[in-house]
C-alpha cells in the first residue's frame, strides 16, 4: 500500500510536471524576465493580492459575528437549514453565482436602481461580493467549530468571576479562534489569489485581472508561452510559498464535520441576542438573494416551450465526469495518505510536510497553466478530439484532490493514534484492517466524496480548455448561455445545476448527521 | 525463555536500564513508582518501543530485529485495546490466524461475566467491562508471551478476584510466559510466580 501511496503522489506530481514540460518545450519557450519590470504585470500582481487580500479580510470580518450569533443562540429557526446553506456556498458553481449576481445587480438587476447612478457590478466591486458569497459560508462554518471547542468549564469559570463582555471575549473566545485564524485566512487567500471563473465574468481590463485570467488571456488571446509561463511560475511561487507556511502552521479541518456538535451556551444579554438575530436574518437574505434572483427566469420563459433536452446531455456530460473525476480522486487520496501517515507515525516531521505538500499542490498550482499544459503536451501526441474527455476527468481529479486529502486526512490520522498499535499487536492482514476501517471512516469518506463531487461538478477552467462541441457540460452551457446573453436560458441552467448542488448538500449533511 | 539482557532505553533525559530472564511458562509480576518504566520494558517486549542497546531473546531468537506483526508476543495496553465501533464479539474475534475460537471466546466470557454484553459496542459498555473483554482476547490468542499493563486497574474487589483466577487459570494451562505490570500486592500474591520490582 505504501509503494501504491507513493505511486499515486507521483501519478498527481507527474500531471503538474507533464503540463510544465508542455508549456516550456512549446517553441523553447523560457521565461520572460522583461516581464517582471512590465508595468501591466505590476498591476495584474498588485490586484491579484489587493483583491485575494480583501476578499480575505472582509469574509473574515463578517463571518465572525454571524458564528457568534450562531454559537451564543443555538435556538435560531432553521439553523441547520442555515448551515447546510453556508455549505452549498462555499461549493456553489461560480457561473450560478455570477448569473444570479448579474440578474440582481447588473446593468438590469432587480437592487440595481437602489444603488445609485455609479454602482457597477463589473470590476473589483463584484469580484469581492462573489468571493465574499463563496468564502464567508466556509469561514462561518470553521469559526462555530471553534467556538463550539469551548469547554462548558470556561464559561462556569468566566461567570464565577464575574468577567465583563470584553474579558470573555478576550480570555474565552478569543484563544480558542486564534489558531484557526491564520490557518483560515491563507486559505480564503489563496482560493481567492487563483480565482479565475469569477474574475474572468466580473473583472475586465489590467486594472480587474488577475495572475490565473492573465495566464488565461495571454494563452488564448495572444498564445504568449513566454508570458503565460512568468505569470504561471510567479502565482505557483505566492501561492505555493504561503501554502507551504501554512502546512508548516498546521492543518485545519476543512468544511468540519462536527458543527452541530455544542456544550451548554453561555447566556447573553438581552440587546445582544437581538442583535444576533437581526445578523442572523440579514445573513439568510443575503445568502438567499442570488438564488432568489434566478427564480423570476423561470416565470418568464414558456417552460412549455423551452428546450429541455438541451440541458439533458450536458447535465448527463457533467454528472458522469464528476463522478469520474470523483471516484479517481477518492482513490488515489486514501493511497496518499498511506506514505503521509506513514511518516507521521514514524514522527518524520520534513517527509510529512513534502509529502503533503506534494498531495495538495494542486490547490496552488494554476488550473489554467495546467490545463493549457497538458493540452499542449498531449496535442501532437494524443487525439484529444476523441480522448480530451477523458483528461477533463483526470484533470478535475487533479483539482479536487487536495480537498479529499484534508478532509479525510484527520480521521485517519485519528484512526491511527487510537488503533495503529492495536493493530499491529494483533496482526491483523491488510484486508482485515481495511474492513475494521471502513466503518470507522465510512462516514467522512461518504461526506468527501459527496464535497469533491460537488466541487468537480461547477468546474469551468478546464472543460473551457478541453471542452469542444460534442461534450458541453452544463457550467459551460450556462457560460455561453450568459456569453451570448441568452439571461433566461442562463438562469434556467443555472437553477438546474444548483438543484443537483442542493440535492448533494442534503446528502452529505445527513451523512454528517448520521455519523 | 525470554532474556532480557542489559537492555537500555533512552526516555526523555533518563536513560532506562533492564536485566531480567523470564522461564517459558513463568508469570512475573513487574512493579515500581509511576514512571520507573514499566509499561516501557512491555512496549520494548512487544517492538513499539526502540531500545538503544542490550539483547532480547525468546527462546534463543533475537526479537529486536523483528517488527511487532512478527512477535510471539499479545499484548493489553493500559487503554485502547478494542475498536470503538466494532461489537465486543468482532473485537474478541480479531488476532487469530485462523478461524477464532468461539467455543472458548464464549466460555470465557461466561467466566468473566461478560456474556450478555458481546453484541454490544466497546462505547456502550463500562472501562471494567471493556477491560474484561480485552482480556479474554489477549489471553486466548495463540501467542506465547502475554504483556498486560494494568489489566485489573479498572475493577472492583470481586471482580478482580475473579479476573485474576481466570488469566492465571489459562496461563498455566496454555503454557504462557505472562509478565504484568500491577501496583497491587494482592495480584503478585494471587497470580505471580515472583515479582520484579524496577
Amino acid at each position: 500500500m505504501l509503494i501504491a501511496g507513493y505511486a499515486a503522489l507521483l501519478l498527481s506530481s507527474l500531471i503538474t510536471l507533464l503540463a510544465f514540460a508542455g508549456l516550456i518545450g512549446f517553441s523553447d519557450a523560457a521565461v520572460d524576465w522583461a516581464l517582471l519590470s512590465d508595468r501591466y504585470f505590476h498591476s495584474v500582481l498588485l490586484f491579484s493580492l489587493k483583491q485575494a487580500a480583501l476578499s480575505t479580510l472582509l469574509s473574515l470580518l463578517l463571518a465572525w459575528p454571524l458564528a457568534r450569533a450562531l454559537y451564543y443562540l443555538p435556538e435560531l429557526p432553521a439553523r441547520r437549514s442555515f448551515l447546510s446553506l453556508c455549505l452549498l456556498g462555499f461549493v456553489m458553481p461560480t457561473l450560478v453565482l455570477i448569473t444570479g449576481l448579474v440578474a440582481l445587480l447588473g446593468r438590469n438587476g432587480y437592487l440595481t436602481p437602489l444603488l445609485g447612478d455609479n454602482w457597477n457590478l463589473y470590476g473589483l466591486n463584484g469580484i469581492l461580493i462573489a468571493h465574499i458569497y463563496l468564502n464567508l459560508p466556509y469561514a462561518v462554518r470553521v469559526l462555530l467549530q471553534q467556538l463550539q471547542h469551548i469547554p462548558d468549564r470556561s464559561w462556569v469559570l468566566a461567570r464565577q468571576l464575574k468577567l465583563s463582555p470584553w474579558q470573555r471575549l478576550r480570555l474565552v473566545e478569543w484563544p480558542v479562534l486564534k489558531p484557526s485564524l491564520l490557518l483560515l485566512s491563507g486559505f480564503i487567500f489563496v482560493l481567492c489569489f487563483n480565482s479565475f471563473a469569477v474574475v474572468l465574468a466580473l473583472g475586465g481590463g489590467p486594472g480587474a485581472t488577475t495572475l490565473e485570467v492573465a495566464i488565461y488571456q495571454a494563452l488564448k488571446y495572444d498564445f504568449n508561452m513566454a508570458e503565460a509561463l512568468t505569470l504561471a511560475w510567479t502565482q505557483l511561487l505566492i501561492a505555493g510559498g504561503l501554502f507551504l507556511l501554512l502546512n508548516r502552521a498546521g492543518s485545519s479541518r476543512w468544511l468540519t464535520a462536527d458543527s452541530m456538535v455544542r456544550g451548554n451556551t453561555p447566556p447573553t444579554a438581552v440587546w445582544m441576542r437581538q442583535i444576533h438575530r437581526a445578523i442572523y436574518l440579514i445573513a439568510w437574505g443575503c445568502l438567499l438573494l442570488p438564488v432568489l434572483a434566478l427564480l423570476p427566469a423561470l416565470f418568464q420563459a414558456d417552460l412549455l416551450r423551452f428546450d429541455w433536452m438541451a440541458l439533458l446531455a450536458p447535465t448527463l456530460t457533467s454528472l458522469s465526469l464528476a463522478l469520474a473525476a470523483a471516484l479517481a480522486a477518492m482513490v488515489l487520496a486514501y493511497l496518499m495518505l498511506f506514505p503521509i501517515r506513514h511518516s507521521h507515525r514514524q514522527r518524520k516531521a520534513r517527509r510529512r510536510l513534502l509529502l503533503e505538500w506534494l498531495s495538495t499542490h494542486a490547490l496552488v498550482a494554476p488550473a489554467m497553466v495546467i490545463s493549457v499544459g497538458l493540452y499542449i503536451f498531449l496535442l501532437q501526441r494524443i487525439d484529444l478530439d476523441r480522448w480530451g474527455i477523458a483528461f477533463v476527468a483526470l484533470l478535475n481529479m487533479a483539482v479536487i484532490i487536495p480537498f479529499a486529502i484534508q478532509q479525510l486526512k484527520p480521521r485517519l490520522l485519528q484512526y491511527d493514534a487510537q488503533y495503529q498499535q492495536l493493530s499491529q499487536s494483533l496482526k491483523l492482514s491488510r484486508l482485515q484492517q481495511l474492513r475494521i476501517e471502513w466503518p470507522f471512516i465510512r462516514a467522512a469518506f461518504t461526506a468527501t466524496f459527496a464535497l469533491i463531487l460537488l466541487l468537480a461538478l461547477g468546474d469551468v477552467a478546464i472543460i473551457s480548455i478541453f471542452g469542444g462541441d460534442d461534450w458541453q457540460t452544463l457550467p459551460l452551457l450556462i457560460y455561453s448561455y450568459a456569453g451570448s446573453y441568452r439571461i433566461t436560458e442562463a438562469s434556467i441552467a443555472s437553477l438546474l445545476l444548483l438543484l443537483i448542488c442542493a440535492a448533494l448538500v442534503g446528502l452529505l449533511e445527513r451523512v454528517k448527521q448520521d455519523a | 525463555m525470554l532474556e532480557i539482557d542489559q537492555l537500555t532505553v533512552k526516555r526523555d533525559q533518563q536513560t532506562l536500564r533492564y536485566q531480567v530472564q523470564v522461564e517459558a511458562g513463568e508469570i512475573l509480576a513487574i512493579q515500581g513508582c509511576s514512571g520507573v518504566g514499566k509499561s516501557t520494558l512491555l512496549g520494548v517486549i512487544a517492538g513499539f518501543v526502540t531500545p538503544t542497546g542490550g539483547s532480547l531473546r525468546w527462546q534463543g531468537q533475537d526479537l529486536l530485529t523483528r517488527p511487532p506483526e512478527q512477535r510471539p508476543v499479545s499484548m493489553l495496553f493500559q487503554d485502547n485495546n478494542l475498536f470503538e465501533h466494532i461489537s465486543a464479539l468482532d473485537n474478541l474475534k480479531l488476532g487469530f490466524d485462523g478461524p477464532p475460537p468461539l467455543r472458548a471466546i464464549e466460555d470465557a466470557a461466561s467466566s468473566l461475566g461478560v456474556s450478555d454484553l458481546l453484541h454490544k459496542k466497546p462505547a456502550t459498555l463500562s472501562g471494567g467491562q471493556r477491560q474484561r473483554i480485552a482480556i479474554i482476547r489477549t489471553l486466548l490468542r495463540p501467542e506465547p508471551i502475554v504483556l498486560l499493563d494494568e489489566p485489573f486497574a479498572e475493577l472492583d474487589q470481586q471482580t478482580r478476584g475473579i479476573a485474576s483466577d481466570w488469566v492465571a487459570a489459562i496461563a498455566r494451562q496454555s503454557d504462557k510466559t505472562l509478565l504484568l505490570v500491577t501496583h497491587q500486592q494482592e495480584d503478585v500474591t494471587r497470580l505471580a510466580d515472583r515479582a520484579l520490582v524496577l
